[in-house]
């Protein structure tokens, strides 16, 4: 089928991209121009740029971007692990049982795909509390591992009907105990679906914010989120920092979604396609 | 855990070299009973496997997501409040009072409005986007990236970023002030229009999210259905109603149930663009008014009740959304 005009097409997108884009471009420029410059030109680009903002963050006095990246760093790739191993051998366990009790296990999952985490953060800190684990790391790391559960087994139970029960027998009969047939066998066979749920889970820990702001506390130190959101209340006027700060946080996780942006794509749309 | 009570492969009895198999009188289909010492090892494996393989994560989501669900539906029958013991159980008494609590029902308002614009503008804008964008080339890979990007950035970065855009003497505002614009709007300080901005910016940042799911449908749609419609004299319009639009009914039911979903989450860019402002609770959504209620209140019990009738809407709205589009995916 041809266009009328063709000309048209390619320009109604490359505008609609800009002016959607053009949020994001004010961050990238005035990262790297001095306050002034900002106040004065905001829209222009930063000629020459200076390091000035980025350095200020680094080298605050109070390491609040350090720290914050410390405990996201930890709490991220923790969670993401553990979420991804547990939720791998449940779903693999739930999609491959006949019970009824399975099928009650697989369905009370699924209701708490959609449960807002306001919900039920108010109880969580009192479970967190009584194991002693409020308003530290592992307690963050718990309540993300329960919260995403369900994500991780509803892609990993779609994930296995494509994988057939033959390839487990044939390890069975090779003399792999469950365990290892599941490690070994199945679970490198799952790696598309591991990889949804560690992109994923990966993006949507790292930029959280209630959880760390309740769970956290102030006591404890930050998550780069909650750093910038700490920041803006202390400097409202001073975006070169603000800024510089959103800029330095979100550079980790551009790079890891940069770095999977196929898979990440494919889990959004394997889900889709599949209804 | 031991390979033998595991499905093994069924040898017909008439197979050669098994001179002692019982041979005629059984059915090649009925496979041959093991001993009686392998059937009783496999129920104790089987709850080897259930403790190795579902019990660590069963255990985790009874513990962190179905207990918490249980005590916020204890407390909202209490008036739990931890600064102020003894609690009581005060049965209906929380939910009743919501019933004719200005503050709730003004952050209910304000989250079905929210949620249906969000649902709506994502869904309409990242329908057309994607038609614009369903094309070979360099030029709109880069674009589909292009739209990508805020769904990876953290809600409050995007709150943050259209922050420093829409306050008052912000980047918008001083670019109208540039054309000529002696008044401009007060986006984040009119009580009328800071809502609107805060659907605005969730729509924004869930905008790629749509994109690329409807991509992904328009791309599932054979070519040969777009010709065949051509050639029976079908204009764009018309393909677009006849063909495009019911093909991309799973689409369509992805992105309505996500943004319906999302829609009722909002919390972040309520707590960073406005925190409930400007005036009393003018953008609080239920999610704010929950956290706000328990933790800066600490109200628990009539937190949790708001809690309770949240979650029975939003399970409401999905059951029925999800019942509603399925049936027309089936249909069409």
């Amino acid at each position: 089928m041809k266009e009328p005009k063709a000309w048209l097409r390619p320009v109604v997108a490359l505008l609609a991209g800009f002016l959607f884009f053009l949020p994001i471009y004010l961050v990238l420029v005035n990262v790297f121009k001095d306050g002034s410059a900002i106040v004065s030109n905001p829209v222009g680009l930063p000629i020459p740029p200076t390091l000035d903002n980025i350095q200020g963050v680094l080298s605050r006095p109070d390491h609040l971007f350090w720290y914050g990246l410390v405990n996201s760093t930890e709490v991220t790739v923790i969670s993401i692990l553990i979420v991804t191993a547990i939720s791998a051998m449940l779903g693999h366990y739930l999609a491959r049982s006949t019970g009824v009790m399975a099928k009650v296990a697989m369905v009370t999952l699924l209701c708490g795909l959609m449960v807002p985490p306001a919900v039920i953060l108010s109880p969580i800190t009192e479970v967190l509390r009584a194991l002693g684990l409020m308003s530290t790391v592992p307690g963050l790391i718990l309540a993300y591992v329960g919260y995403y559960m369900p994500f991780g087994v509803f892609v990993f139970a779609g994930f296995v009907k494509t994988i057939p029960r033959e390839v487990e027998e044939a390890a069975a009969i090779d003399g792999a105990g469950a365990f290892r047939a599941f490690w070994q066998v199945v679970f490198p066979l799952m790696r598309p679906a591991s990889a949804s749920v560690l992109i994923f889970l990966g993006v949507w820990i790292w930029n959280d914010f209630l959880n760390p702001l309740i769970i956290l506390g102030p006591a404890t130190g930050t998550t780069v989120t909650v750093g910038i959101y700490r920041a803006i209340g202390e400097h409202q006027a001073d975006f070169g920092s603000v800024f510089a700060l959103m800029f330095l946080a979100t550079l980790p996780i551009l790079v890891f979604y940069l770095a999977f942006q196929k898979q990440f794509v494919k889990g959004l749309t394997g889900g889709a396609t599949k209804g | 855990m031991r390979i033998r009570t595991l499905t093994r492969p069924e040898r017909s009895p008439a197979t050669p070299g098994r001179p002692d198999a019982p041979g005629e009188r059984q059915s090649p289909t009925v496979p041959k009973r093991s001993p009686r010492r392998p059937q009783r090892s496999r129920s104790r494996d089987g709850l080897n496997r259930f403790a190795v393989f579902a019990a660590p994560g069963l255990l985790v989501y009874l513990a962190l997501v179905l207990v918490p669900i249980g005590i916020t539906i204890g407390y909202s029958f209490t008036n739990k409040n931890p600064f102020n013991p003894p609690t009581r159980w005060v049965g209906l008494d929380n939910l009743t009072s919501l019933a004719s609590d200005d503050e709730f029902l003004t952050a209910l308002g304000n989250t079905v409005l929210v949620t249906v614009i969000v649902t709506v503008v994502t869904n309409a804008g990242g329908l057309a986007i994607a038609m614009l964008l369903d094309r070979r080339g360099w030029l709109y890979n880069a674009l589909r990236s292009v739209f990508f990007v805020p769904v990876v950035l953290s809600a409050v970065v995007v709150s943050v970023i259209w922050q420093a855009i829409l306050v008052d003497d912000g980047l918008l505002n001083s670019m109208l002030g540039q054309l000529g614009m002696s008044d401009p709007p007060g986006w984040l300080s009119d009580p009328s229009l800071a809502l609107y901005t805060v659907a605005w910016v969730i729509a924004w940042q869930g905008l790629g999210f749509c994109v690329v799911i409807y991509l992904a449908g328009l791309q599932g749609i054979p070519q040969e259905l777009h010709e065949a419609a051509a050639i029976d004299g079908c204009g764009p319009m018309m393909r677009f109603r006849h063909v495009t639009w019911p093909m991309l009914a799973p689409a369509v039911t992805i992105n309505t149930v996500m943004s319906l979903i999302g829609g009722f989450k909002a919390y972040d860019q309520v707590q960073v663009l406005t925190n409930g402002g400007p005036g009393p609770g003018t953008t609080s959504t239920l999610a704010f008014q929950v956290i706000q209620t328990a933790f800066n209140g600490n109200h628990v019990g009539y937190a949790s009740a708001m809690a309770v009738a949240m979650l029975a809407l939003v399970a409401a709205v999905s059951v029925i959304a999800l019942g509603l589009l399925q049936k027309r995916e089936v249909s069409s």
